[in-house]
């Protein structure tokens, strides 16, 4: 069944006065349970993408359809993890996780429960009480992810949240992803620039055109789980993903220099 | 944990003795100048001389009662201006023209300084307790408007982005996102209105009151008393001192560092 379907995504971008295509034509079919990677060269506009997905921009063209209807605010059936965490260094973890559920009205013994669940689910009922600036920035992410959820979103979209951490983290983390989409069925789209992380992740891999971008290639993955960093096997889809990369990146090198 | 506690309380000991020094410095070189006989003992009073005028004004009551009237004024009038400062700041974010015009002209009013009210309010109001709360509240509401104004524009968008995407829109938003985001730099603000605020009511009372802690000041000047004159000031420099240092100085570190502002590892 089609959960996400994004028809004809343009967006473009006011560059010291010049207007700049950002996406030009995105589409994309999202399936229930799918678990979609999004990669491309450093500023094509994968980041954009996700954000309009999310509700948070708006396309200048197209529309997004969620089971069918067309979104245009952000909404809790759609959450994000961000880069950066975006926590809430004014609450603690537990009120991080409960956040959302909390603008949804959920009464406090059905948050507290909830939360729990997911804090176990990532590890952390140990730091329930502590504030953000008291965790490293893995510890972080786990949070930001449990806050996802917590709020048992249609879709869960992820933007680069495993750039900042370091490699040993990462690969943790890149195992405990999988465990969880197996777990919860989730269907997650997952933004990254780095080619091992998608090909780990990912069912379906779409690489993105340098800008003007859209989707250059779709690569499907089938390969049993959970996929591990150092499996031989995978190399063959990360030089595939490559191969089909490195146009955009020279292009892209290119068009920075002229 | 305890580690880091015995540092600080170190590092409190430290400061109170470095503090103690000061101070101590302080009355030594007062003394010695008074003992050279530079000024007459009228015009210069020696540091006993000033311990004995604060001993009669604690006595006879006098000293506490105008720093109670002075500070009831001040709350009074501080309380005003952060009401009235924060909605118009918050109207100032809700229409951007409006926010950014009055912003302009808040910063001109920023530095008018605080005793230039006076006069108009004498006309406007009176030579009474609201006369002075208007010098007062004057003085201080700009400092509010404009750094509740800055504080709220200055939030890191992806904290708005994050509670927009976890459901989260209009008066809950900004009461549970906003507001907490803004916190660590309107405590910047309230500090400095408070010493705005604290110059004006000083000021005021020299010219238009007839209690109060600038009032026994400018009494003081009048019956040639320098002893209490200086007794009035130390009094006013302690409790500017004790106000920042140990409330609001006190209350912006709390914020900081449950914010994750400081780097305390």
């Amino acid at each position: 069944m089609t959960k996400l379907q994004a028809k004809n995504i343009v967006k473009h971008f006011d560059h010291n006065g010049n207007s700049v295509v950002a996406l030009d034509g995105v589409n994309l079919n999202v399936e229930e349970g799918d678990f979609i990677c999004i990669v491309g060269p450093s500023g094509c506009g994968k980041s954009t993408f996700l954000n309009i997905v999310a509700g948070l921009e708006k396309p200048d063209s197209g529309e997004i359809l969620l089971n069918g209807n067309p979104i245009s605010e952000p909404g809790p059936d759609r959450t994000m993890v961000f880069q950066e965490g975006a926590l809430f260094p004014w609450l603690k973890v537990i009120d991080n996780v409960e956040f959302g559920l909390k603008m949804a009205g959920i009464p406090k013994d059905e948050r507290r429960e909830i939360s729990q669940r997911y804090l176990d689910m990532m590890q952390l009922t140990k730091f329930a009480d502590s504030y953000t600036y008291q965790l490293s920035t893995g510890m972080k992410q786990r949070v930001a992810i449990a806050r996802a959820l917590a709020m048992d979103p249609e879709i869960l979209l992820m933007d680069e949240p495993f750039a900042a951490l370091d490699s040993q983290t990462r690969d943790l983390l890149l195992v405990e992803l999988q465990l969880i989409w197996e777990r919860t069925k989730k269907t997650i789209i997952f933004v990254t620039h780095n080619i091992s992380e998608s090909v780990i992740l990912g069912n379906k891999v779409e690489v993105f055109k340098n800008r003007p971008s859209k989707i250059k290639k779709e690569i499907i993955i089938d390969y049993r789980r959970p996929r591990l960093a150092e499996d031989e096997n995978l190399q063959k889809y990360y030089h595939q993903i490559l191969d089909e990369l490195k146009s955009e990146v020279i292009a892209r090198s290119k068009d920075e220099t002229s | 944990m305890t580690d880091i506690h015995v540092k600080k309380s170190q590092g409190n000991m430290e400061d109170a003795a470095n503090a103690a020094l000061l101070i101590a410095a302080f009355i030594g070189v007062w003394q010695i100048v008074f003992m050279l006989g530079v000024w007459p003992k009228i015009s210069l009073p020696s540091p006993a001389m000033v311990a004995e005028t604060f001993a009669k004004i604690i006595l006879n009551g006098s000293l506490e009662q105008s720093i109670g009237i002075t500070l009831a004024r001040l709350l009074g009038a501080f309380a005003i201006s952060i009401t009235l400062g924060t909605l118009i700041g918050f109207t100032m974010i809700k229409f951007k023209g409006f926010g950014k015009t009055l912003n302009s002209f808040s910063a001109g009013l920023l530095s008018f300084p605080s005793i230039a009210w006076v006069p108009f309010s004498i006309l406007l109001i009176g030579f009474d307790e609201f006369g002075i709360m208007f010098v007062v509240v004057m003085s201080s509401i700009f400092s509010i408007m404009i750094s509740t104004y800055s504080s709220i524009r200055n939030i890191p968008p992806i904290y708005v982005d994050a509670a927009r995407n976890m459901g989260a829109h209009g008066i809950s938003l900004f009461r549970h996102v906003t507001i907490p985001a803004a916190t660590p730099s309107l405590i910047i603000g309230l500090r400095q209105a408070w010493s705005f605020a604290w110059h004006a009511i000083i000021g005021a009372e020299i010219l238009m009151s007839i209690v109060g802690l600038g009032h026994i000041l400018s009494v003081g000047r009048e019956f040639l008393d320098m002893s209490q004159v200086i007794a009035s000031m130390i009094t006013i420099f302690t409790i500017g001192l004790l106000v920042d240092r140990f409330i609001l100085n006190k209350l912006e570190d709390k914020i900081r560092k449950k914010w994750g502002l400081d780097n305390h590892r």
